[in-house]
């Protein structure tokens, strides 16, 4: 599963011992999280927008999934010929709702599974696997 | 401020390049064919138009396709009046009516021309362009993937789980818009479909199906807009201008945009869209239960289905008993998209604001033929652009 390659995006994501983690970042006002980091706080309601990085992982429960049945446009990469897959948002326990690629084939996958954060191989590029953050059911 | 009236609609038949209807035309010449029809339908001539609203993609898609107000201007005649071009993904032509409606308004102007038109690039519509990791729509591609209808198709697939939706319901609502379309001559689709035909249509996006979904098209719309005052010189019949708002999502929105979102108690996963539909009920004082009609965005069916429940037009949970029960129909009790909505015509993006003000002028001045909501007394309008813009209009007779 986390065949060793490059991250897709540098800097979002890293895995060390199979263990996912991604880099998002908090407002210690509010505690909100986001994820890519952002620069500041988009709560109308918090006055002490403080942006702190936070590293999160784990699990959480799949709200709802779509299927890629068509291979999306540029700027996305694929290894050809392109297999459909499943698409996950995911209401995680770290209070973000986060978009990822199932690992799962589509037809197993369930609203309302448990699953986890996994990093995992997204396309081939001159020999180099290059790799992102997906979601495993359970 | 000063009641603002529609004194008269036009529209270039929407299309795709290549076929009868829109051929090679360019955005300019459909354009032209929509505000000359609007210019006659008010009996107004070019230079009495004293400023334009136009919804332009042209920078912001950074592609170079797309409208721009000033070739409109040009193409009518260089009289020099200003041009306020609105960019706002498929929001624009609902922005450009509201910037044009406040500045008539606000009297700052006594008629102007709300126009919009497209003509789309092939295939999907690809966002930015660029590769920066800066970008939300690069990462989103190039860390997940998302085709355009797996937004839609999540949506589908949530409700599906929470209400039991079933496929052939998605479906039932394309049949509804088409039956619609037979009887809208600007239409690009104007043939029944029945369930089979849609149910035979390939997965585009599961559970998602091709005649679930509108496809891209060519097609302008033009509205000449005035003063309530100033319009008693043209026509006896104005349709009024009971409200026009804009709104963008509030932080509690639920529905993640980028890669992922901060969770919050807040059930509603379009707040753009609910925002500009509260403001346009409380800014006009007309209830959900006033209004006669609604032309609502509907790229997939799905909207059909879930937005008259967030807006308070139906019960939560409502919709699927409602549409099967014919209700959503011209004749029924809460009819929606009589025109035949974007699942009819296709969207062409910057046009579908004003192409909605154009159906509702027509719904209320009674002259909608086949599609007619009888007696038609209010009729509501909604757009939703990328970026988390939103519209609403709500007009009267
Ligand atoms: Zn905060």
């Amino acid at each position: 599963m986390s065949e060793s390659g490059l991250p897709c995006v540098e800097g979002l994501f890293s895995a060390e011992d199979g263990v996912a983690t991604l880099h998002g970042s908090k407002c210690t006002g509010c505690n909100t999280p986001y994820f890519p980091r952002s620069e500041a706080c988009h709560n109308p309601d918090c006055t002490g927008s403080n942006i702190v990085d936070f590293d999160f992982g784990g699990s959480g429960t799949l709200w709802s999934y779509s299927v890629a049945d068509f291979p999306p446009p540029p700027p996305h990469k694929f290894d050809k010929p392109f297999a459909p897959y499943a698409i996950g948002v995911v209401d995680m326990e770290c209070g973000l709702r986060l978009i990822g690629q199932m690992v799962d084939k589509a037809e197993d996958v369930k609203v309302d599974a448990k699953v986890e954060l996994v990093i995992d191989t997204l396309y081939h590029e001159d020999d180099v696997a290059y790799s992102s953050w997906k979601f495993k059911q359970i | 401020m000063q009641e603002v009236a529609v004194i008269g609609v036009g529209m270039h038949r929407f299309g795709k390049t290549g076929d009868d209807i829109v051929g090679t035309k360019s955005v300019g010449s459909l354009c032209r064919t929509a505000v000359d029809a609007a210019l006659k339908d008010a009996g107004v001539n070019w230079k009495q138009i004293q400023a334009v609203a136009a919804a332009s993609s042209r920078f912001s898609g950074g592609k170079g396709w797309g409208l721009n107000g000033n070739d409109v201007v040009e193409d009518l005649g260089s009289t020099g009046i200003p041009v306020y071009n609105m960019s706002a993904g498929c929001a624009a032509g609902g922005n450009a009516f509201n910037v044009g409606y406040s500045m008539v308004a606000g009297g700052v102007y006594d008629m102007m021309l709300v126009v919009g038109g497209e003509v789309m690039p092939k295939g999907m519509i690809q966002t930015s362009g660029v590769e920066e990791a800066t970008d939300p729509e690069f990462l989103r591609q190039r860390c997940i993937g998302m085709p355009g209808p797996s937004f839609w198709s999540t949506l589908a697939r949530r409700r599906m789980f929470e209400y039991g939706t079933t496929e052939e319901q998605f479906s039932q609502v394309a049949v509804k818009a088409r039956k619609c379309s037979v009887h809208n001559p600007m239409a690009r689709f104007q043939k029944e479909i029945t369930v089979e035909d849609v149910m035979n249509s390939p997965y585009v996006s599961n559970p998602l199906r091709l005649f679930q979904i509108c496809p891209v098209s060519n097609g302008a719309a033009a509205a000449i807009i005035c003063s309530k005052e100033y319009a008693k010189k043209f026509t006896s019949k104005p349709i009024t201008v009971a409200s026009s708002t804009v709104a963008t999502m509030t932080f509690n929105d639920m529905l993640p945009r980028g890669l992922a979102d901060p969770m919050t108690e807040c059930a509603n996963l379009h707040t753009e869209a609910q925002n500009a539909v509260a403001n346009a009920f409380e800014k006009s004082g007309i209830g959900p239960g006033d209004v006669s009609f609604t032309e609502l965005q509907d790229n997939t069916c799905y909207y059909e289905l879930a937005f008259p429940e967030e807006w308070g037009l139906c019960e939560a949970g409502e919709s699927e008993s409602l549409l099967m029960a014919g209700e959503t129909t011209p004749t029924g009790r809460m009819p929606i998209n009589p025109s035949g909505g974007f699942v009819s015509f296709g969207e062409a993006t910057t046009a579908m604001g004003v192409f909605q003000i154009a159906e509702l002028t027509w719904q209320l001045r009674g002259q909608a033929g086949g599609r007619q909501v009888p007696d038609a007394k209010v009729g509501l309008a909604q757009t939703l652009g990328l970026g988390g813009n939103a519209t609403a209009a709500i007009l009267k007779r």
